[in-house]
């Protein structure tokens, strides 16, 4: 074995190791008799994060940036609430859901994916849009009056929590599967150049619908979580622009096409957005705003990079002492 | 329906599509020159709006004036923008996203400084103007909506008399083609870039400040505009002034026709559903089947 791959395997068990501490700690903190509104925070960021690395699949390793994800949100959001209230058990409804989101993601991908770039981005405004108009129409869903959720039963905030964090380890685990995958170096491909991929023979469309699906198909789960849990839902809320904006802003304040990134940038966003929120109601996305630009402007890949420069920072010191003490 | 309903309506359209041309020429100059989507545009049209409310407000200044004076303010504030971001990001012939998501983080930013300064609810302007209307035999013109329609199809005019006539708007429409072309007769790029984006914003301001004077609006104004303003440069084919104009008639009467078949709730769809209809099939713009056609000939 060469000392290159001895390396590359320490460092993917180094991985391996944090991201099941993370799991870990996050699985027992309930047990340690933390606060419901901490709970509640928790979980929020535990959704948010499903979403945020689900659309790094698409916008971070695809590259295809899509303001369209409250689509797949609310829909999953719609499904399993309508599901749940007829009675079925919520892991199935949010199967459902998923599946409900993933087959729009393919109506909505066949078309739209024709256009590149900032195109395919405008258009995708377009349809979240117009399904939000829609869905405030639609009688059968209740319209713009919204959706309340027939659930029997006790209120259980944990098994909210727990739902939660496991559709977020597994949103986890796909995005570094994929990461670490010739699908996600196909799909890293298409973003950087699309014709040169098609031409080592990578197909872009495929390739991006099917990425498309599964990020689909985790928001659907997500919104559904999210629906059981809250028990009301209405289309300004889960189809609302606003809601786009959030699941596009984390994975990119956090670090596009990275898997630590939008993790970071959803528990970042579900934290401090709620404190945010409550302390400046109106205007709490000036921050992000400007975050989003900041980025763009000198850091690409948001959080991470920064940690990134701060580490290669701190080992060059930790070298030049080094050097010094041997010295 | 009878005749006189149709005249109604048709005026109304033709009213709708003066400022809606005037709202989205900004984004296609933008466009065409520096190849930035401008989703900025939408906080522009919006700070537009308040100014001219603030102005009338404060100082009684009638809010035609207020839109003309928005439209030089707008202008220095696009050019400083420009200096402070939008040449920082790298040029290119294509669209880029990082150029789109800055212009969008610009939008997130205006549209909560809206918010800090003016809260967020619906305010709107009330002229002597807004409940008046003229009869001309069968068809009602509101007022307002005249005197907006005016000023706004004057500037667009101006705008194609710079175009056609002055060194800036040729070394523009050279720009337009080709950049590097330009840039090998002597453009100074840059400075043209600079001065475009606040031309561009300069329209936006002018704008918001007249649909100010149509629509109640808040600091999320811009965005079911923005959406339009999409709609009518990707029907115009995205870098045509004349295209642009067709593409606010277009969009002016399908909305305002629509009311025959569709239920009012649904009316705002109609310009989402034009804008991946119009970016999915007719790449060209309205302009391009015509292209085609002759190509097929």
């Amino acid at each position: 074995m060469t000392a290159a791959s001895v390396r590359m395997g320490r460092f993917l068990t180094y991985r391996v190791a944090g991201w099941g501490t993370l799991l870990i700690a996050l699985g027992i903190l309930p047990w340690f008799g933390i606060s419901p509104n901490l709970t509640r925070l928790l979980f929020t960021s535990l959704v948010w994060i499903i979403t945020s690395v689900a659309w790094n699949l698409l916008g971070g390793f695809a590259g295809q940036v899509s303001f369209g994800f409250a689509v797949f949100y609310g829909l999953g959001a719609y499904t399993a609430a309508m599901r749940i209230s007829a009675g079925i058990p919520p892991l199935a409804a949010f199967a459902i859901a998923g599946l409900v989101a993933a087959i729009a993601s393919v109506l909505i991908g066949l078309p739209t994916f024709r256009l590149r770039g900032p195109y395919f981005a405008i258009a995708t405004i377009g349809v979240s849009e117009a399904m939000r108009v829609l869905m405030t129409n639609l009688s059968f869903t209740g319209g713009a009056s919204g959706y309340r959720i027939a659930e029997p039963g006790p209120f259980r905030p944990l098994e909210h929590y727990y739902t939660a964090l496991g559709f977020a380890a597994m949103a986890v685990v796909i995005s570094a599967l994929i990461h670490h995958s010739k699908f996600g170096l196909s799909l890293q491909a298409v973003r950087e150049d699309q014709e040169a991929a098609a031409d080592i023979g990578v197909n872009p469309l495929k390739a991006k619908l099917i990425v498309h699906l599964l990020a689909a198909t985790l928001t659907g789960i997500a919104g559904g979580v999210y629906a059981r849990y809250a028990a009301y839902i209405h289309p300004q809320g889960v189809f609302g622009f606003h809601t786009s904006v959030a699941i596009l802003l984390m994975p990119i304040i956090g670090g596009a096409g990275t898997v630590a990134g939008p993790v970071i940038g959803g528990f970042v966003y579900g934290l401090v957005q709620e404190e945010l929120v409550a302390a400046f109601p109106q205007f709490h996305l000036l921050l992000y705003g400007a975050l989003l630009i900041v980025i763009i402007l000198f850091e690409p890949q948001g959080v991470v990079g920064w940690l990134g420069k701060l580490r290669s920072f701190i080992e060059r010191i930790w070298r030049k002492s080094a050097a010094a003490s041997v010295g | 329906m009878d005749t006189a309903d149709f005249a109604n309506l048709l005026v109304s359209a033709l009213l709708l599509a003066g400022i809606y041309a005037a709202m989205s020429v900004g984004m296609t100059i933008v466009y065409g020159v520096m190849k930035i989507v401008n989703l900025a545009h939408a906080g522009f049209l919006m700070l537009g709006a308040y100014f001219v409310l603030e102005l009338y407000e404060s100082w009684n200044v009638d809010p035609l004036a207020g839109s003309l004076l928005a439209f030089p303010l707008f202008l220095l504030a696009g050019m400083l923008v420009h200096w402070l971001l939008v040449k920082r990001i790298p040029v290119s012939d294509q669209p880029t996203l990082a150029s789109l998501l800055l212009m969008f983080g610009l939008w997130l930013v205006l549209q909560n400084i809206g918010y800090l300064v003016w809260g967020n609810s619906d305010r709107s302007i009330l002229t002597t103007r807004t409940l008046s209307s003229l009869h001309v035999g069968p068809i009602t013109i509101p007022t307002v909506r005249l005197m907006v329609f005016i000023p706004a199809v004057c500037s667009l005019l101006l705008l194609e008399f710079v175009l056609r006539k002055t060194w800036y708007g040729r070394a523009v429409r050279a720009l337009m083609q080709n950049r590097y072309a330009g840039r090998l007769a002597g453009i100074p790029v840059e400075k043209m870039a600079r001065l475009t984006f606040g031309v561009g914003i300069g329209f936006a301001g002018a704008a918001g400040g007249l649909l100010a004077q149509l629509y109640s609006f808040s600091p999320d104004f811009g965005h079911g505009f923005l959406l339009r303003s999409f709609v009518i440069i990707v029907l115009g084919g995205l870098e045509s002034f004349w295209g642009a104009a067709a593409g606010a008639l277009v969009l002016a009467l399908v909305e305002t026709f629509s009311i025959l078949v569709l239920p009012a709730g649904y009316q705002p769809a109609i310009a989402f559903s034009l804008l991946v209809l119009a970016l999915i099939l007719l790449p060209g713009g309205i302009a391009g089947i015509f292209a085609k056609k002759q190509r097929w000939a």
